[in-house]
C-alpha cells in the first residue's frame, strides 16, 4: 500500500516508537542496516563518504530497472527482459549518435522510445495475446539482446560525451547515477501511489477479474504498465553506458534477476498485490552494499557468489518471519506475538553473526600490515586462462610479500567498473586490470589514475586513459600463427570452419583479425563457416555439430581459444586429429592434454601464468616509483605434439 | 467429568488477531454418534473454532480435550492422529489426479516402492460405496461435479478412520437432492458412531439432521440448546434480538423501463431472452444451477461476449462486451463469486470501495485519494460496514461486511441498474436484512434492481416480478402475487421450446427452496 497510508504516530516518545514500528515494518530496511554495520565493523574503508557513494553508484543501475521492475511486479506480471532493453535502447542511442549523426537530443528520444516499443510489445503479447509474462518477456530477453548485437555488430560504441556526462559527478563529489536513482525512486514512488495507472497497477496485482469487472481496461492498463517499465529499462541502459562512456551490446546480462531479487527483498511478492519503491531500492542497495562490502573484505570471488545468494535468501525469510509475526495478535498484548518477535529478533541476531562470521572467515589474513596492496580486476574465472593468471599472480605475490586481492567480474564492464571503483576508493597501491572491455574500463582506470595509482593492464589493453604498463601476448600476432598452422598442416589447400569468441570481447576482435591477416597468405584455404561460440566449450560442441551438418567435408579448425576447440573436438569424434585438423589458442593445460593425445594438432600457447607473475612484478615496481616499460609483449608458442613435453604454461 | 462417550471438549478457548478478539471463552464438546450443530452469523468465529480443532491456529487460552485427555493441536498431522477430520467449503482436492489417488494422496499403498494402483482402486471402490456415491475410483477429480467432489472429500475422511468429522457448510453449494444424499449419508456415519461438527447457515436443516446446537455470537459461545429448538429462538440467540421480517421488501412505484434486453442470444448458451426492469423495481431470476442466469447478467454487463440481440439503457444501446459503456450507462454487477471477482483482498475497505470510481476520480493521471478516502468513509459509514478501519483489509471481514463492500463501490458510482447476482448466498440473516432494505432504499431513489438468487424464498419474498430459466431460455415471468414456489418449480423444470436431450451432468439440479 501507499506509504502515505501510515498515520502519522503522534505523542511522548513517538519518535523511538515510530522508528522501531518501520524497521519492524520494513524487515528489507532492518537486513541493510544490519548488513550496513556488519560491513563497518569489518572494514575500515566501507563507512566513509566516498565508498557510501560508490555503493550508490554501483546500486544505480540495478535499483532503476527493478523500479521499473515494481510496476510490472505489483499487477502481478514478471519481466524477464529489462537487462536487454537497456542494452538495445543504449546500443540505439550510441549507434545513432556516433555512428550516423543524429543530434544528440534526438538520439536519446529515440533510446526512450526503444524501451517504450520493447515495452509495448511485451504488454500487447500479454494482453492481447494472452501469453503468460514469463515467456513474453523471456522472448523479448532474447530479441533484444539479438537487436544490440546486431546493430553494433557486436563492438561495443563510444557512447557521446554530452551524455556521459550522466556518468560524471557534480561538483567533484555528487556522482550523477546517484541522482538519477533517485529521481527514478521518486517517480516510481509518486507513480505507485498517486497515479490511476499506480492505483490500476496494486488492483490489477490483487485480483484482475475484479478489476476488470470494476470498469478498469485491464489490456490497456497492461500494456502501459510494461512500456513503463522498459522507459525505465531505457534510462538504465543510458546511465549504465554513460558510466562507462560506451555502448556495449553484452551490458545488463543478468541484470533482470537482479532487479528481480531487489523488488522481492523490498518486500513485493510475485504474486502481485504488494509492493513499494522505497522497498525496492532497499533490496537494490542490500545486494550493492554486499557486493562492495564483499570486494573490500577481498572474499574470494567463488565464495561472494555463495554469500550473496545466501543474503538474499535470509532477506526474504527474515521478511516473511515478520509478516507471520505481524498477523499475531497486537492490541491484546498476548504471550504468543511477543514469542514470534522474539524469534524474528532472534533470526536477525543468526543471520548478523552468519554475515559476520563468514565475511570475517572468508577474508581471513587480511589483517592490516605494512605490505603493499595490489588489487587484481579480472574479466572472468569462468575460464581457465584467466584461474592461471590468477595462480600465477598469487604465487608471485606471496614470493614478493605483497597482499593481492582478486575480483571476477564476471565478464560483465560494469560490475568491473564497480570493481575498480572500490580498489580505488580503498586506497590500493596498484591496481592490476583485466579488462572485460578496453573501451569500458577506460573510465575507471581515469579515476585511478586521477588518485595517482599505478596501473597495469594485463593481456588486454586499456582506451582513452593511461596504464603504466600493459602485460599482453599479440591476439593478432598469435591469430595469423594459428592460421598459418593449419594452412601448413593441410597442405595449402582445403575447407575450415572458424569458430569465434564472444561477440563484443577485444580477444575475440583481436584474433579473428589475426586468422584473416594469416589466411591471406594461403588462397587455398577456404573458409566455408565462421560462427561465434562464445569461448564456451559446450557452446563450441554444439556449434561444431551444427557446422557438420552442413559441412560434413570440413577438413580444418580454427578456434579462438582452447576451450572451444575441446567442444569441437567432442563434436567430431574419431575424426579430431585424423582427418580434421584443429587449432585452439591459449595453451591450457586441457588443451596441452589434447594435443599430447593427439586430438588437438596444436594450441597457439600464451603463457597465462608469466601473465600474471609479470603483472605482478611490474606493479610492484611502478608503485615504488620504479620505471617500467610500456609494452611488455609475453611470447606466444604454437604447441604441437613434437614440442608439447617441454612446454608448460 | 469422564463420559465414555465423549470424544472433544472444548473449554474456555480465546484467540485474538490483531485488532480483534476472535474466540472469548468458548465451551464446545462433542459425543459419539451426534450431529452437533455449529450455528453462528458470519464473523461470529465458527471457522477460527474449527480451524483450532484442525491444527490450523494455536489457542491463546483455554484447552481442548480428546478422550478426556488434554491435547495440543499443532498442524494437520496432530488431529490426524486424533482422528479429527475437516471438510471446508474450499476442497482440498488435486483436480488432475484420479478420484482413488486423492482419496490416499500421500499415503498411496505401496508396492516394492511402486504405487499399488489395483489395491489403492479396490479400496477407493469401498469408501465410496460406503459414502453410497457413483462415481469410478479412476476418474480424474477435474470432471466432477461439486456434490460429487463433496463425497470424495467425505470418503477421504473415513479413510483416515476419522472419529470426529466436522464439516463447514457443506449444503451451502448443493441442490435439494444433492442435501438429502449428504443428509442420509451424515445419518449413516453417526450410527456408525462418528461425531459430527455440523455448520449451516440453513435453520431448517438444524431441526432434520441435529441433535444439539452450539450458538457462537461475536466470539462467545452464547448457548447450547435441543435441535429441536424453534427457529425464531435459534435466530433470537444467533443475531441477539429477533428479526420481526425475514424479507423486508417495501415496493416503489414503478417507472419508465430503464434497462430492456430484447433477443439476447449466445450460441449453445443462452437464446432469446428479453426482458426489462423499470425505475423502482426489483426483478428476480429464479432457475435452477446452470439455466444460464449468471451468463445473461454478464453478458448484460458487457464482461461476456453474445452472438444477437441488444441491451438499451433508457433507450440508448450499449455496445456488446464492453463493461465500461455498461458502466457509463448506470449499470453495475454484484458478481457471483464474491472472493474471486467482487473484491481485491488483500487491499483495504478504502481501496475496494473506490474501485469504480478511481477513473472518475483521476485528473491529469492523478488520482484524488483524499476525495475517494472521504467518500469510502461516508460509503461504509452509511451501509454500516463493520470493520476496524478504513485501512483493514477486505479479506478480514465477514462475509456479510465483504458484500456491503462490493455493493457500495456502486452505490458510490449512481448506479441506475445493479445486477445482484446470488448477493446473499453465504450471509448470516442479519446481514441479509441489512442489505435487503438497502435494495429497498435504492429502488425508492428510483434504481432498478435485477436479483439473482438460488434461494427461493428470496426470490419470492424480494421480487417485483420473477423470471424463471431454464436451458438458457425464459421459461415465464410470474408477478409477485402469482410467484410461489411450486409455480416457480415447475416453469424451472420445464421442457424448453426446442427439443432437446436433458443434460448429461448431473441429472436434476433443483433449486435451493427448502
Amino acid at each position: 500500500m501507499a506509504a502515505d497510508t501510515h498515520p502519522s504516530t503522534t505523542g511522548a516518545g513517538g519518535g523511538a516508537a515510530a522508528l522501531r514500528r518501520l524497521l519492524l515494518d520494513n524487515g528489507a530496511l532492518t537486513a541493510l542496516i544490519v548488513l550496513v554495520i556488519a560491513m563497518s565493523a569489518l572494514s575500515g574503508d566501507f563507512l566513509t563518504t566516498d565508498n557510501l557513494l560508490n555503493v550508490g553508484v554501483q546500486a544505480a543501475v540495478t535499483a532503476i530497472l527493478a523500479f521499473g521492475v515494481t510496476f510490472v511486479i505489483v499487477s502481478a506480471g514478471i519481466d524477464l527482459s529489462v537487462g536487454s532493453v537497456a542494452a538495445l535502447s543504449a546500443t540505439v542511442l550510441a549507434w545513432s549518435a556516433t555512428q550516423h549523426g543524429v543530434p544528440v537530443v534526438l538520439a536519446l528520444v529515440l533510446a526512450v522510445a526503444t524501451g517504450i516499443g520493447a515495452g509495448l510489445v511485451n504488454g500487447f503479447l500479454i494482453a492481447y495475446g494472452k501469453l503468460p509474462p514469463f515467456i513474453a518477456t523471456l522472448a523479448m530477453l532474447s530479441v533484444g539482446r539479438g537487436l544490440s548485437l546486431v546493430i553494433s555488430e557486436g563492438s561495443p560504441i563510444a557512447f557521446p560525451d554530452s551524455v556521459s556526462h550522466l556518468g560524471d559527478t557534480l561538483g567533484g563529489w555528487l556522482p550523477v547515477p546517484v541522482l538519477v536513482m533517485i529521481v527514478m525512486g521518486l517517480i516510481a514512488a509518486f507513480v505507485l501511489g498517486r497515479t490511476y495507472i499506480g492505483r490500476s497497477m496494486y488492483a490489477i496485482g490483487g485480483n484482475e477479474e475484479a478489476a476488470r469487472l470494476s470498469g478498469l481496461r485491464v489490456k490497456r492498463q497492461k500494456l502501459a504498465i510494461y512500456a513503463l517499465s522498459g522507459v525505465f529499462a531505457a534510462a538504465a541502459g543510458i546511465v549504465l553506458a554513460s558510466r562507462l562512456s560506451s555502448a556495449q551490446p553484452q551490458a545488463a546480462d543478468g541484470y533482470e534477476l537482479d532487479a528481480i531479487a531487489a523488488v522481492v527483498i523490498g518486500g513485493a511478492s510475485l504474486a502481485g498485490g504488494t509492493g513499494k519503491a522505497s522497498g525496492t531500492l532497499v533490496g537494490a542497495l542490500i545486494l550493492a552494499v554486499l557486493r562492495n562490502g564483499l570486494n573490500l573484505l577481498s572474499v574470494s570471488a567463488f565464495w561472494q557468489q555463495v554469500v550473496i545468494g545466501v543474503v538474499i535468501a535470509l532477506a526474504v525469510l527474515l521478511d516473511t518471519l515478520r509478516r507471520k509475526a505481524g498477523a499475531t495478535p497486537v492490541t491484546a498484548g498476548a504471550g504468543g506475538g511477543k514469542g514470534r518477535q522474539a524469534a524474528t529478533y532472534g533470526l536477525a541476531a543468526v543471520v548478523t553473526v552468519a554475515v559476520v562470521g563468514a565475511t570475517s572467515f572468508l577474508h581471513g589474513g587480511n589483517s592490516p600490515s605494512a605490505n603493499p596492496r595490489i588489487g587484481l580486476a579480472l574479466s572472468t574465472l569462468n575460464n581457465p586462462f584467466f584461474v592461471q593468471i590468477q595462480s600465477g599472480a598469487k604465487a608471485e605475490a606471496k614470493k614478493l610479500g605483497v597482499d593481492l586481492t582478486v575480483t571476477d567480474a564476471q565478464n560483465d564492464a560494469s560490475q568491473q567498473a564497480n570493481q575498480l571503483q572500490n580498489f580505488t576508493s580503498s586506497g590500493y597501491d596498484s591496481i592490476i586490470v583485466n579488462p572485460v572491455d578496453s573501451d569500458a574500463a577506460g573510465n575507471s582506470v581515469k579515476a585511478a589514475d586521477k588518485a595517482k595509482i599505478p596501473v597495469i593492464a594485463v593481456d588486454r589493453g586499456v582506451n582513452k586513459a593511461t596504464v603504466d604498463a600493459l602485460v599482453a601476448s599479440d591476439n593478432v600476432a598469435g591469430g595469423e600463427l594459428a592460421a598459418k598452422t593449419v594452412a601448413e598442416k593441410l597442405g595449402g589447400a582445403g575447407r575450415i570452419v572458424i569458430l569465434q569468441g564472444q561477440a563484443g570481447t577485444s580477444a575475440a576482435r583481436e584474433r579473428a583479425e589475426g586468422f584473416a591477416m594469416g589466411l591471406k597468405a594461403y588462397p587455398g584455404i577456404k573458409v566455408v563457416a565462421q560462427q561465434p561460440a562464445d569461448f564456451d566449450r559446450t557452446k563450441g560442441l554444439d556449434v561444431m555439430s551444427n557446422l557438420l551438418q552442413a559441412h560434413p567435408d570440413v577438413q580444418g579448425v580454427i578456434a579462438a581459444n582452447d576451450e572451444m576447440a575441446l567442444g569441437a573436438i567432442k563434436a567430431l569424434g574419431a575424426k579430431a586429429g585424423k582427418s580434421v585438423q584443429v587449432v585452439g589458442f591459449d595453451g591450457t593445460p586441457d588443451g596441452l592434454k589434447a594435443v599430447e593425445q593427439g586430438t588437438l594438432y596444436a594450441s597457439v600457447a600464451q603463457q597465462p601464468s608469466q601473465l600474471g607473475k609479470i603483472a605482478v612484478d611490474n606493479a610492484l615496481k611502478a608503485l615504488r616509483g620504479e620505471k617500467v616499460e610500456e609494452t611488455v609483449k609475453v611470447p606466444v608458442k604454437v604447441v604441437t605434439e613434437a614440442n608439447v613435453a617441454g612446454f608448460n604454461g | 467429568m469422564s463420559n465414555a462417550d465423549e470424544l472433544l471438549r472444548i473449554e474456555g478457548i480465546r484467540k485474538t488477531f490483531p485488532g480483534v478478539v476472535a474466540l472469548d471463552s468458548v465451551d464446545f464438546d462433542l459425543r459419539r454418534g451426534e450431529v452437533h450443530v455449529l450455528l453462528g452469523e458470519n464473523g461470529a468465529g465458527k471457522s477460527t473454532l474449527i480451524k483450532m480443532l484442525s491444527g490450523a491456529y494455536r489457542p491463546d487460552a483455554g484447552r481442548i480435550l480428546a478422550g478426556g485427555e488434554e491435547v495440543r493441536i499443532h498442524g494437520a498431522q496432530d488431529s490426524e492422529r486424533l482422528g479429527i477430520a475437516t471438510i471446508y467449503q474450499e476442497f482440498n482436492l488435486v483436480p488432475d489426479l484420479t478420484v482413488a489417488e486423492n482419496i490416499f494422496l500421500g499415503r498411496q499403498p505401496r508396492r516394492f516402492g511402486v504405487i499399488d494402483r489395483k489395491r489403492m482402486e479396490a479400496d477407493a471402490a469401498v469408501l465410496l460405496e460406503r459414502v453410497g456415491v457413483n462415481v469410478s475410483p479412476r476418474a480424474r477429480v477435474r470432471e466432477l461435479g461439486i456434490a460429487r467432489l463433496q463425497m470424495v472429500e467425505i470418503a477421504k475422511a473415513l479413510s483416515l478412520d476419522a472419529r470426529v468429522l466436522i464439516m463447514d457448510e457443506p449444503t451451502a453449494v448443493l441442490t435439494s437432492e444433492e442435501v438429502d444424499k449428504l443428509f442420509a449419508i451424515v445419518r449413516r456415519l453417526r450410527e456408525d458412531g462418528v461425531g459430527i461438527v455440523f455448520i449451516t447457515h440453513h435453520l431448517e436443516e438444524i431441526a432434520a439432521l441435529g441433535d444439539r446446537v452450539t450458538v457462537i455470537r461475536d466470539g462467545r459461545s452464547v448457548g447450547q440448546v435441543p435441535a429441536s429448538t424453534p427457529q425464531d429462538e435459534l435466530v433470537r440467540l444467533m443475531v441477539g434480538r429477533s428479526i420481526e421480517q425475514q424479507y423486508p421488501r417495501e415496493r416503489a412505484e414503478a417507472g419508465a423501463a430503464l434497462l430492456s434486453v430484447e433477443g439476447l442470444t449466445r450460441d449453445g448458451v443462452f437464446h432469446e431472452v428479453s426482458f426489462e426492469v423499470r425505475a423502482g423495481e426489483v426483478v428476480g431470476i429464479a432457475g435452477l444451477v446452470g439455466a444460464g442466469r449468471t451468463e445473461v447478467v454478464r453478458a448484460v454487463f458487457g464482461a461476456d461476449p453474445y452472438d444477437r440481440g441488444t441491451v438499451r439503457v433508457s433507450g440508448a444501446p450499449l455496445p456488446r462486451h464492453d463493461v465500461n459503456a455498461a458502466m457509463a450507462a448506470g449499470i453495475g454487477l454484484v458478481p457471483e463469486d464474491r472472493k474471486g471477482q467482487g473484491l481485491v483482498l488483500d487491499q483495504s475497505v478504502e481501496e475496494n470501495l473506490g474501485l469504480v470510481t478511481m477513473r472518475a476520480a483521476t485528473r491529469g493521471g492523478l488520482v484524488d485519494l483524499k476525495g475517494q478516502r472521504a467518500a469510502a468513509a461516508r460509503m461504509a459509514g452509511q451501509l454500516g460496514v463493520r470493520m476496524a478501519g478504513l485501512g483493514q483489509q477486505v479479506r478480514t471481514l465477514s462475509g456479510g461486511n465483504q458484500q456491503k463492500v462490493v455493493i457500495g463501490k456502486w452505490l458510490l458510482a449512481d448506479t441506475k441498474v445493479l445486477i445482484l447476482d446470488e448477493p446473499t448466498r453465504g450471509i448470516d440473516v442479519g446481514a441479509k436484512v441489512e442489505i435487503y432494505q438497502l435494495v429497498n432504499e435504492l429502488t425508492a431513489a428510483g434504481a432498478a434492481v435485477l436479483m439473482i438468487s438460488s434461494d427461493l424464498p428470496e426470490v419470492l419474498g424480494m421480487s417485483d416480478r420473477v423470471l424463471v430459466m431454464a436451458q438458457g431460455r425464459i421459461a415465464g415471468e410470474l408477478p409477485a402475487e402469482q410467484a410461489t414456489q411450486d409455480a416457480v418449480m415447475a416453469l424451472a423444470v420445464s421442457a424448453p421450446a426446442t427439443p432437446r436431450t436433458t443434460p448429461t451432468t448431473t441429472e436434476v439440479e433443483a433449486g435451493r427452496g427448502r
